[in-house]
């Protein structure tokens, strides 16, 4: 019988989710404006998104299986972040090419590992139980880590200069480790984190085989769910800030930085409640109201012209992005559950994201640009609601003891699969 | 992980140290330099092919000329107008434009717009990043089309900066 989860380490959990975040925020944004400061042309500053993109990308399922195989998921928590904190000095430090695409890249295999082994330490420290309301506990650290991340970077690069910025975010690397040593490792069940069976001390070899995982019916939809999901919701932010940027000359920074602020700070007053929420009245309700949001938010930017009504109508981001960031590792756990699968199957449905999420911004922006900004937005509109059709037909509960869940892998369908 | 904390510490002071050194002799390095373009330059052969024009370096200090890609642009009444991102020429090598990044936080909703080239102005001296001023506000500039490959360029630019480049004369 595994340990119950000290207060300990639930409060270096928090933490550690808190500063990764932060340390993660040091890329996105501001590697752009760096490397544009640093007298690199747009083509080469685009080179090296696009590589750290699709990296980030075709790491996902790797890292998933790696963090399936670990056994101590603390220490592959702890290398990754560490690489990803080497990342940011080395760009800090020297912003020559192979340095920062060597960088970029790593950075991008450390964030897949990262996101993963989080979810694992989550599951392996409180078993699936207690999983709800843990995950709500990380998305609200996660929110307030990459809000303190991006005060303290964003003013770092105002105040000193830019490549200060990477000096901050690998600094932060140090509380994310202390953070770290807080969680007890024998608290941290490493059959649990994978999400195997509990009491049957499974060697590793005898997971489910990867492809019969994968080809799980109830993944698949959710996969497809999430795909739409980031498909309908990825670009909505970029092009409302486009059009924000275009009417208002004044007030346009100012509302921009609410629309990025203000849904992060929404995320971490809800997403406890969303949590508990999702154990106790079940994943299916969430998850429509959470895609139905991007749908009503896609219209209504379709038709408001007035900057601030636009402004408020993009809080409503902030309950979607807490409940797909609560729920869908809450959702892959319950399906994998039993498996010893839990970490591919997140990198699996984390492929997904990565697609849906490119493909949108590509998208609008053709939408926009042939056809205007009102019809990109109905387009997204259409898309999330094409989302909740989705669930709403063929996304079972996967809340236990409901029926309608197809049966979990059990051991007996796993031997006879081997 | 301490260990790997310790190595990363190290790497970074090892940095800082070659850094340092590299800016020191950097005058006597290009003194070499020149001297030796000058020897390879001077004719010996006779050959067919006829010799090409003499290369001349020219050395001019960093106070007099500056790159101006990344660096920042000012409205005259002091807001930001972005960076300078591209700079675009016309088919006989005049610089026409230069296209900015206009607007946004954090990365969202910035807009790179292209300005004429002769609504900006450099000023010789100062802190680098306030060197260069756009005659234009961001009110003005707010609304410009984005500047993108493969179309016909739009430029925004004062009345008075729409005098016809050379070229086109």
């Amino acid at each position: 019988m595994p340990l119950q989860p000290s207060r300990r380490s639930q409060r270096g959990l928090d933490w550690f989710v808190f500063f990764v975040a932060t340390v993660l925020t040091g890329f996105g944004p501001f590697v752009a404006v760096y490397l544009t400061s640093q007298h690199w042309t747009q083509l080469d500053i685009g080179l090296v998104l696009s590589i750290g993109g699709i990296a980030s990308l075709l790491g996902q399922m790797p890292s998933g299986a790696l963090v399936d195989a670990a056994r101590s998921e603390r220490v592959v928590a702890g290398l990754a972040i560490v690489a990803t904190g080497a990342s940011a000095l080395a760009l800090g430090l020297w912003p020559v090419s192979p340095v920062v695409q060597v960088a970029s890249v790593v950075q991008a295999f450390a964030g897949c590992i990262l996101g993963p082994a989080i979810a694992a330490i989550s599951l392996g420290l409180v078993g699936h139980d207690g999983m709800g309301e843990r995950l709500g506990r990380n998305a609200r650290f996660a929110s307030l880590g990459t809000g303190a991340g991006a005060a303290a970077m964003g003013a770092s690069g105002y105040l000193i200069e830019d490549r200060a910025v990477f000096f901050v975010a690998a600094a932060f690397l140090i509380p994310a480790l202390l953070a770290l040593r807080l969680i007890e490792e024998k608290e941290v069940d490493p059959e649990r984190a994978h999400g195997g069976v509990e009491g049957e001390p499974c060697l590793h070899h005898r997971a489910a085989p990867m492809a019969t995982v994968i080809r799980h019916r109830t993944l698949l939809i959710f996969a497809g769910c999430v795909l739409l999901f980031q498909l309908a919701n990825a670009a909505m932010l970029p092009l409302l800030g486009s059009i924000l940027t275009m009417r208002s000359s004044q007030w346009a920074t100012a509302l921009i930085a609410v629309c990025v602020i203000v849904p992060q700070l929404i995320v971490a007053l809800v997403s406890p409640w969303i949590g508990r929420s999702a154990q106790r009245i079940g994943r299916r309700p969430l998850l429509l109201l959470g895609i139905a949001v991007v749908s009503l938010r896609g219209i209504l930017f379709a038709s408001l012209s007035n900057p601030f009504l636009l402004v408020a109508v993009q809080l409503l981001d902030g309950i979607a992005a807490a409940v797909f960031t609560v729920l869908t590792p809450f959702i892959i756990s319950d399906i994998t559950r039993g498996t010893g699968r839990f970490n591919l199957s997140l990198g699996f449905v984390g492929t997904a994201t990565g697609i849906g999420a490119s493909l949108s911004t590509t998208l609008a922006g053709y939408a926009s640009d042939h056809f205007g900004s009102p019809v990109a937005f109905l387009a997204l509109a259409a898309i999330a609601t094409a989302g909740v059709a989705l669930v709403w037909s063929l996304m079972p509960e996967t809340r236990p003891g409901t029926a309608k869940l197809s049966p979990p892998l059990t051991s007996a369908e796993r031997i006879r699969q081997s | 992980m301490r260990h790997i904390t310790c190595t990363a510490v190290f790497v970074a002071s090892l940095a800082f140290g070659t850094a340092a050194a590299s800016a020191a002799d950097y005058r006597e390095k290009l003194a070499s330099w020149l001297q030796l373009t000058q020897a390879t330059e001077t004719p010996g052969e006779e050959t067919a092919v006829p010799a090409p024009s003499e290369a001349i370096a020219t050395v001019l200090d960093e106070q007099d000329v500056m790159s101006v890609l990344g660096l920042r642009v000012r409205s005259s009444t002091g807001e930001d107008m972005g960076r300078i991102i591209n700079v675009v020429v016309d088919g006989t090598g005049h610089v026409r434009a230069a296209v900015i990044d206009f607007g946004g936080f954090l990365g969202v909703g910035n807009r790179k717009i292209a300005v004429d080239w002769n609504a900006l102005h450099f000023a010789p001296a100062g802190s680098k990043d306030d060197r260069i001023t756009l005659e234009l506000t961001r009110d003005q500039v707010k609304a410009a089309p984005e500047y993108k490959d493969g179309r016909p360029l739009v430029m925004l630019g004062t009345a008075e900066s729409l005098q016809p480049s050379p070229s086109s004369e």
